[in-house]
């Protein structure tokens, strides 16, 4: 029994799945960027170079790791592997085969609120740890943007808990058997999905990761090792997040029921799981592709006066319309 | 007086446990495939681009730290927010959303309107 817990966490539906799915997000994304510019994107590496992330990912690993001079030695050490730590645990809360995830509390959306803010620290964290000028520099844009995304995730992610009268994110998808939130609260799905662009650092808000102003953002003194599990930590994370969306908003793996055995019926619910999850993934890949930076003072001015409004007005017009 | 307590699925706390475990040995086992270095001078010095280097800790303005207090208020109200389903009805939540709401949106607005925030 012990066994089988820790093998669904360890390796599916959890981690290792995810890490597969992250690096899957990946390449969509570059294909997708890459056929809205009239580019190719990767091509050698697996068929149409579907494995492409996996190959960059083992490079960076065998290559050399190089430690600045100034750089903070313990945090520079340790904080990779625990900024990968942040979206790893918040998947084993996403229900993917069925209602229940494998794991599961009454108060586990807080938990994961907790998560999506310590991974925005760990970034910063990390900046702060390089000692550089680029990443000091990013790490400033980073805090003052989280300071703007923040507030506006919080309370859009707040709306199904209180349509669904739990916290528990399995009881906002077992909430959802007869309607979708996104259709009694589509503002909070539209906050949402912004605030993810900005934690994810995606354009129209890759401030902090600009790299026509400030070279790789707070990532500029990492190399090798450190510098691969950033990058598929940010990949991880925009797999975390849409998950998080689909069980918020888009019923999680729920959908037609086509099977009487339960066997069958689970892998149905996985199959909806990865089409919804893939759709939310390719929203974003189009909405960044298509939009350009804007300035900081722009982004926080942005989500100040017209995200964190509209996530509060979709909030009272739940409590309004829809209190139970 | 609580009469029972909510039963606790261990792997709450156990399945983070074991996740950063997990993470922190494949971390050290992957850094086998490269080598690692450190040292001074040379390619040790931080990536400047050309420009000079400025200090490891960036100057900010101190209307920030005014505009971080103010999220930490926020960030407090949000988190009430979500624990408002708990209320029998709706009518304190929503007083508690639109007066709190409320004073929060015009104080940052004005803060920002009148440029009290430079970043």
């Amino acid at each position: 029994m012990i066994a089988t817990e820790v093998a669904e966490i360890l390796i599916f539906p959890g981690l290792t799945f995810f890490v597969w799915i992250a690096f899957l997000f990946d390449w969509l994304d570059r294909k997708t960027s890459a056929r809205m510019q009239q580019r190719i994107g990767p091509l050698v590496a697996g068929p149409s170079g579907i494995l492409q992330p996996v190959a960059d990912f083992f490079k960076l690993t065998s290559k050399e790791e190089i430690v600045p001079e100034f750089a903070d030695r313990f945090i520079f050490f340790l904080g990779p592997p625990l900024f990968f730590a942040a979206p790893a645990i918040g998947i084993i809360f996403i229900p993917v085969f069925g209602t229940t995830a494998i794991v599961s509390n009454e108060y586990d959306l807080l938990f994961v609120l907790f998560i999506i803010g310590f991974s925005a620290l760990m970034a910063a964290f990390l900046g702060y740890a390089a000692a550089g000028r680029w990443s000091t520099i990013a790490m400033g844009r980073l805090i003052v943007q989280y300071t703007g995304y923040e507030i506006p995730m919080i309370i859009a992610l707040v709306t199904p808990a209180v349509l669904a009268h739990s916290l528990s994110i399995s009881g906002i998808v077992q909430a959802q058997q007869n309607i979708w939130y996104i259709v009694l609260a589509p503002l909070s799905f539209i906050v949402f999905i912004v605030s993810a662009l900005a934690e994810l650092e995606k354009p129209p808000f890759d401030i902090p990761s600009a790299k026509t102003e400030i070279v790789g953002g707070w990532m500029t003194e990492f190399s090798g090792r450190p510098l691969a599990y950033i990058k598929l930590t940010k990949n991880l994370s925009y797999a975390f997040l849409s998950a998080l969306a689909v069980s918020l908003f888009l019923g999680g793996p729920l959908g037609p029921v086509l099977f009487a055995d339960p066997v069958l019926q689970g892998a149905l619910y996985f199959v909806y799981f990865v089409v919804k999850l893939l759709a939310v993934g390719f929203l974003i890949f189009v909405i960044r592709t298509a939009l350009a930076r804007i300035k900081i003072d722009q982004a926080v001015r942005f989500f100040w006066m017209v995200i964190t409004p509209l996530s509060l007005i979709q909030l009272a017009l739940i409590m309004l319309v829809w209190w139970k | 007086m609580i009469d029972k307590l909510p039963t606790l699925d261990p792997f709450v706390i156990a399945g983070p446990v074991i996740i950063v475990v997990a993470d922190i040995i494949v971390y050290i086992a992957v850094g086998k495939l490269g080598t690692r270095s450190s040292g001074k001078g040379g390619k040790y010095q931080p990536f400047t681009g050309g420009e000079e280097q400025i200090p490891a800790r960036g100057t900010y303005q101190s209307e920030l730290f005014v505009f971080a207090a103010l999220f930490m208020v926020v960030e407090a109200f949000a988190l009430i927010l979500a624990g408002s389903f708990a209320s029998p009805t709706n009518f304190y939540p929503l007083l508690f959303l639109a007066g709190g709401g409320g004073i929060i949106l015009v104080v940052t607005w004005w803060l920002m309107l009148v440029g009290g925030v430079r970043f």
